[in-house]
């Protein structure tokens, strides 16, 4: 059972990656994007990984997509339609995405141990949550007090660029 | 004595009380903004004179993020000068910024103008300390996230929207080339503390994959410091950014850039493939900036190749972990490159910044043109100025590293670039200029122009305090030949 979900949820999460390239509608290449998100999720799930997965689905799903989704609504769509595929472009970027794909092969058969089975899982389930939670508040306290000063500055910059008029 | 990591807390601070002194006195100039941030940044540079000594590195928690040697007490020390300077030339931009922002009052957007760089100096300080690759990724950001803003902040005018929208799109794609790279090393090592990468990759580890990884982390780092062929966005961002920020942008960004990729190259010259990469990487870099210098005709994208040139002569430097012979480098690019800017805010408020508009300054403001003179003199590398004994220190690392081609190639594009500095010389002095009326300059401009001046010149005959103050981790350094 958990093998037949596996390959549901891969072959869901590559088909829809694929329907996002090749969609001519951005709108329906966006929701293909958030169909592929949410098969990884289920990925992650599977690994025991729930925090991952449900952080996958609330971010990239929720978050980013609606932002997406939003720059979609401010374009012409009708003329993304009708515009003509380069035939160059097509071939260029297929070049460079198989010689990266290549490349990634060559690396991970390069890779020690990429080879040999993997151990199964623990039956015992860890608690995510609370482990991510304790890293980030005792050895990685730094950065996440500089990702504050961050979130501020992005804050500050976002209203003095996008406010109509400035007080 | 003050524990280093206060310093960073400081300035925070300083930027959060700044923000709320701007909210809350609605009708003061907001001008004293910059001054307040001004002297509190002085202070801070005072206070990091008087640094307790760091405890040594652990293996997890605060001391495995940050270290505070002498390197990165240097380059904190180093924001901090540029971001003081920065700040006065942006109190000379100010009425610029005031025609070219959607505002309903008239100082509006000026306050979070000279508060944004207070935030983008604490992310360079802490990029002048991170030891771990989360610590880089997340300063780093901070200071990409800062310049977005301030990049595109006269917004009104089309050729700085156009420069803030190719900064920000070009930054984002270097930073998913950088947490891809951070991915593939921690794949293969295990372990984001640098270190700890280095002591891995002794050990013989996963070497193709890290070294995977560590090209990945060059792109974006290659991004942040200009060099070729990551340096596309630099003329157009550099000409329509307001100058202010263009200076900032070409010494405070690019010096952390560096700092960066000094501490990330560390571990990885153990391989030889990493010294045989930047060897090109510097060489393109040099040819590149040079030759595409040649034919510019306004000046602020001639500095802006400039800035591409100098950016081969420091990748030189590095190549060589030459760290005192960069870290020298750097505080004349500081000197000169503050000063070109400082004149040209100062004369394209009257003209304009094309290199035309500097034709007779000597007649309209001989202060203004000496001063030009000598920036442009030192930008070149003229002897008796602080370029000179840079250009000389990196040149002297790589006879002493046997690296002859690099060594060729730097001569003669060191010949290139006086043809293109003294260019603008040959405007000011030689050429008759179509007004005679003369340039006003503020009285703080004129103190930090002469000063400029007097520490490039002194710097140029003198360069003994700034060595000195990077004496002691020349050990650090060549620890990993």
């Amino acid at each position: 059972m958990p093998a037949l979900l596996f390959w549901t949820f891969a072959a869901m999460t590559l088909v829809f990656g694929a329907a996002v390239v090749l969609n001519r509608n951005p709108i329906a290449s966006a929701l293909s994007l958030v169909l592929s998100f949410l098969g990884l999720a289920a990925l992650f799930m599977g690994l025991d990984a729930f925090f991952i997965g449900i952080i996958q689905v609330l971010v990239y799903a929720g978050a980013v997509m609606v932002l997406f989704l939003f720059i979609i609504m401010l374009f012409d769509l009708r003329a993304e339609e009708r515009r003509r595929i380069n035939r160059v472009a097509v071939v260029g970027g297929s070049a460079v995405s198989l010689a990266l794909f290549v490349q990634i092969c060559l690396v991970v058969a390069e890779l020690r141990g990429s080879h040999d089975q993997f151990p199964a899982l623990p039956a015992t389930r860890t608690d995510d949550v609370r482990d991510i939670g304790l890293l980030l508040f005792n050895n990685f306290n730094l950065p996440f007090q500089i990702i504050g000063v961050l979130v501020l500055v992005a804050t500050i910059g976002v209203i003095v660029l996008s406010k109509r008029e400035l007080r | 004595m003050i524990g280093a990591p206060m310093l960073e807390i400081a300035v925070v601070a300083l930027g959060l009380l700044v923000l709320l002194i701007e909210a809350f006195t609605e009708r003061t100039d907001k001008r004293a903004v910059a001054w307040i941030g001004m002297s509190g940044l002085a202070a801070v540079l005072v206070a990091s004179f008087f640094l307790a000594p760091s405890p040594p590195p652990t293996t997890n928690g605060f001391w495995s993020f940050y270290t505070a040697d002498s390197l990165a007490v240097f380059f904190k020390r180093f924001a901090l000068v540029t971001t003081i300077l920065v700040l006065i030339m942006m109190i000379d931009y100010a009425p610029i910024v005031r025609q070219t922002v959607h505002g309903a009052t008239k100082q509006a957007g000026l306050g979070e103008f000279f508060a944004l760089p207070l935030f983008t100096c604490a992310g360079l300080m802490w990029m002048a300390s991170a030891t771990d690759f989360v610590m880089i990724f997340v300063s780093l950001e901070v200071v990409t996230m800062s310049f977005y803003a301030l990049v595109a902040f006269t917004r009104r005018n089309p050729v700085t929207l156009e420069a803030g929208v190719k900064y920000l799109i070009l930054s984002a794609l270097s930073t998913g080339f950088l947490v891809y790279g951070i991915t593939w090393i921690f794949g293969a090592t295990g372990e984001t503390n640098l270190a700890r990468i280095g002591d891995v990759l002794r050990d013989g580890g996963e070497q193709v994959p890290a070294l995977f990884g560590m090209a990945l982390v060059l792109v974006a780092l290659g991004f942040k410091i200009a060099a070729v062929p990551f340096q596309i966005w630099v003329p157009d961002v550099y000409q329509g950014a307001p100058t202010p920020v263009t200076a900032y942008l070409s010494v405070g960004s690019k010096a952390a850039g560096f700092v960066v990729l000094l501490r990330v190259l560390e571990p990885f010259f153990v391989l030889p493939q990493t010294e045989r990469l930047l060897v090109w990487v510097a060489a393109l870099t040099l040819i590149y900036g040079n030759l595409a210098a040649l034919p510019q005709t306004n000046l602020k994208r001639l500095l802006a190749y400039s800035s591409i040139a100098h950016a081969g002569y420091l990748l030189v430097g590095v190549v060589c972990l030459a760290g005192p012979a960069v870290g020298y480098y750097f505080v004349a690019y500081l000197l000169m490159t503050i000063l070109s800017f400082a004149v040209l805010i100062v004369v394209a408020s009257q003209s304009g910044d094309r290199i035309e508009d500097f034709n007779g300054l000597s007649r309209r403001s001989p202060f203004l043109s000496f001063a030009m003179l000598v920036a442009m003199g030192s930008l070149a590398g003229l002897p008796f100025t602080a370029g000179f004994l840079g250009k000389f220190f990196i040149f002297d690392a790589a006879i002493r590293q046997h690296q002859t081609m690099l060594l060729v190639i730097g001569v003669i594009t060191v010949a290139c670039g006086f043809y293109y500095y003294f260019k603008v010389i040959r405007a000011m002095y030689w050429e008759r200029g179509s007004s005679d009326s003369t340039v006003p300059v503020s009285a703080l401009t004129r103190y930090t122009i002469v000063a400029l001046i007097a520490a490039i010149l002194m710097l140029g005959v003198y360069p003994q305090p700034i060595l000195n103050a990077l004496r002691p981790q020349t050990a650090a350094l060549s620890a990993t030949r």
